[in-house]
């Protein structure tokens, strides 16, 4: 694989979290470090502040037991001066003088300051050095000891604290932040072992993602997923369906064509080859009529809902429809009327699909009714819906042939041992996809498709629910 | 020879009964499973060409019940089904042919043939008996190399008792396996045929049995 580049890692969730998380150990780091550098220095000055005032009344108690030989004291004072880098036991500068001012004695290293201030303590800068000063002054006011310490120090004392603190977290840090990558890497594997099952799916093998160790996060994706999988399957499933019952379908036809071409080509009678012509031809136009219909469905399946609408004048629809039904099948005999309603009535929607959803009904109509049978067009208009329905006077299907009906390549056949109720008159079978064209039709124009049987006789086949034109 | 044809698409029925014709067959066509079952019950047939998706009750259940009753009536099954487990399944339900949409008109009558040869145990096509020599095929007959030329029902006729060897074929017999349904038969039409055969076989080729029927005569087969 490759290595992901710049963009591909700003996308990745493992860089991102590693980075957002390691970003943040390190700033918790920082600050680490500064607050215990400003407690510790807190802490410092008031540490050495305690012992600048210790040492400063021991001084001045062993002053007022020396009398005025403090000039030895100074001397036995410098042994005890420390050590000028270590903070722990520091360097001890003072200044030991009277009440008037004069300096009686004092440590070499000491600022040179008046002894005369006020009494407490004060930060003083001297030859580029900053100074903590403590003055003290006895209770009778005769004398006054001045002891000092370079506020360095103190920062030196907070910098080790701080950097004791903050240090060992150096090591840990890179430690840390390896061990967040790990488990961030870790964590997100399910991810990737989801990725490789989506990865691995092909349109012949569309079964749901297992959810085994796949986490809670993950869960709505892979439901999703397996969702879209599902009518994905459905739909090629049924596509795969529907192109084998074509071929399927297709069969008949042309085996037909071809064993009537064979007997026209080996019959010796004129009649007989004649005849075989004849079947011929109207097994052409059968499989025409066949292919027609499938090319309809086909076309009209992808589609989700109508482009254009527009304005339907259903009366001259159905006169028209009706004309052109007639033409294919002459000399059928039967009483048709359409309903005067018709001719007020107007449908929003596509004209030509609405002409081959009438068609088919009407051709329906003549092909499961005998001469003498009436045909009735009724069109009822309630409130802003319209429905046309074709009554017709024929024998109906039976109720437990009802539901399959709109299924593809159902043809009205005979039914267990029955005497066939709606079986095609005259042998002319339809392709079997008629009512579903029309459904499918009724479907996209936001109507339905009711097919019932009379009370009285007969069968009504409706398109209910179509929008009527203002 | 009598062929039961079960198919319900009339285009395709139409066109296989022509063919069957031509091919000097008698032919009975049913149009659905319960009828078929009922005729291939009730009659002898020497085949039957079953369609497998019939309204009413499918081919595989006609086949099934059939075999079922202990009929051994050989079957050819149509369809449109053609995957290996539809032919599997066909076999196994008993059918001895299987033979998938489209189809040529030759191929069904040359399986049909074949079908009807291995039932009554013959081997070779062509069937000889003393100088009597028939083709099934070509439908050519000679007698002793010279050709003879048989009508339809002739033909028929000849070949049903060369299929009979030794059987006392009764008149009703000879008329099914020679006609169709609705097809009459005149009241001596079967003798008329058989004179027929007398006049280019030879008087002996058919021995007439009195008050039992007809018999193959003549020669050692």
């Amino acid at each position: 694989m490759n290595a992901p580049g710049k963009a591909g890692r700003l996308r990745s969730l493992r860089w991102r979290l590693v980075a957002a998380v390691g970003a943040g150990v390190l700033l918790t780091w920082l600050l680490t470090g500064w607050s215990s550098y400003t407690m510790a220095r807190h802490e410092a000055k008031e540490l050495m502040d305690g012992s600048l005032a210790q040492t400063g009344h021991l001084l001045l108690a062993m002053m007022q037991g020396e009398g005025d030989a403090l000039a030895d004291l100074a001397t036995r004072l410098e042994l005890v001066r420390g050590a000028v880098d270590n903070i722990y036991e520091p360097p001890l500068e003072f200044q030991l003088g009277r009440g008037d001012g004069s300096i009686l004695a004092r440590s070499a290293d000491a600022p040179e300051l008046p002894i005369l201030g006020r009494a407490g303590y004060s930060d003083i800068i001297r030859h580029a050095e900053s100074w903590r000063v403590l003055n003290i002054i006895s209770v009778d006011d005769r004398y006054r000891v001045q002891v000092s310490q370079p506020i360095s120090l103190r920062d030196r004392a907070a910098l080790e604290v701080a950097s004791q603190t903050v240090l060992p977290l150096l090591v840990i840090v890179p430690v840390l932040i390896l061990l967040i990558y790990l488990s961030v890497r870790g964590g997100l594997r399910p991810l990737d072992r989801l990725a490789s099952q989506v990865a691995a799916r092909t349109p012949d093998n569309l079964g749901p993602l297992s959810e085994n160790g796949v986490p809670t996060e993950a869960r709505p994706l892979v439901n999703s997923i397996n969702r879209l999988f599902s009518r994905v399957r459905d739909a090629l499933e049924n596509e795969r369906r529907f192109t084998a019952d074509a071929a399927h379908e297709m069969r008949t036809p042309v085996a037909a064509l071809k064993v009537q071409t064979q007997v026209a080509r080996l019959s010796t009678e004129t009649a007989m080859r004649d005849k075989a012509l004849r079947q011929i031809e109207s097994g052409v136009d059968r499989a025409g009529h066949l292919l027609e219909q499938l090319l309809r469905l086909a076309r009209l399946d992808p589609v989700v809902s109508l482009e254009t609408t527009q304005s339907v004048a259903l009366g001259r629809l159905l006169r028209e429809v009706l004309e052109e039904v007639l033409l294919v099948h002459p000399g059928a005999r039967r009483e048709i009327s359409v309903a005067p309603a018709a001719d007020a009535a107007a449908v929003l929607g596509d004209p030509e699909l609405l002409r081959i959803a009438v068609r088919n009904l009407l051709d329906n109509a003549l092909r499961y009714t005998r001469d003498g049978d009436t045909l009735r067009i009724a069109v009822e208009q309630a409130g802003e819906t319209i429905s046309v329905a074709v009554h017709d006077s024929g024998p109906g299907v039976p109720e437990s042939q009802l539901g399959k009906l709109c299924e593809r390549f159902w043809r009205g056949r005979e039914d267990g041992g029955r005497p066939a109720a709606q079986r095609a008159v005259g042998g002319k079978e339809g392709s079997g996809l008629g009512l579903a064209i029309v459904a499918r039709v009724a479907e996209l124009h936001g109507a339905r498709l009711q097919l019932e049987n009379a009370p009285a006789g007969g069968f009504i086949a409706r398109i209910d629910g179509l929008a009527a034109a203002l | 020879m009598k062929i039961l044809l079960v198919e319900d698409d009339e285009l395709l029925g139409d066109g296989i009964r022509a063919g069957l014709v031509l091919a000097a067959f008698a032919v009975d066509w049913m149009r659905d499973g319960h009828t078929a079952l009922r005729a291939l019950t009730d009659h002898a047939y020497d085949a039957c060409i079953l369609d497998l998706g019939l309204p009413g009750q499918d081919g595989l259940v006609v086949l099934r019940k059939l075999r079922g009753r202990g009929k051994a009536t050989p079957v050819l099954v149509l369809t449109a089904r053609d995957t290996r487990e539809d032919k599997i399944a066909g076999l196994d339900s008993g059918a001895d042919d299987y033979l998938t949409k489209p189809f040529n008109l030759d191929e069904l009558m040359a399986r049909l043939r074949a079908l009807i040869r291995r039932a009554k145990g013959v081997v070779s096509p062509v069937i000889e008996h003393g100088g009597i020599r028939l083709d099934p095929v070509s439908r050519q007959v000679t007698l002793d190399g010279a050709p003879v030329t048989l009508s339809g029902r002739e033909y028929a006729l000849l070949l049903d008792f060369l299929s009979h060897p030794g059987h006392i074929r009764s008149r009703a017999q000879l008329e099914e396996s020679l006609y169709a349904w609705g097809e009459e038969a005149g009241s001596n039409t079967v003798e008329v045929y058989i004179h027929h055969l007398r006049k280019k076989l030879g008087a002996d080729v058919v021995r007439t049995l009195r008050g039992r029927g007809y018999q193959l005569g003549g020669g050692s087969p």
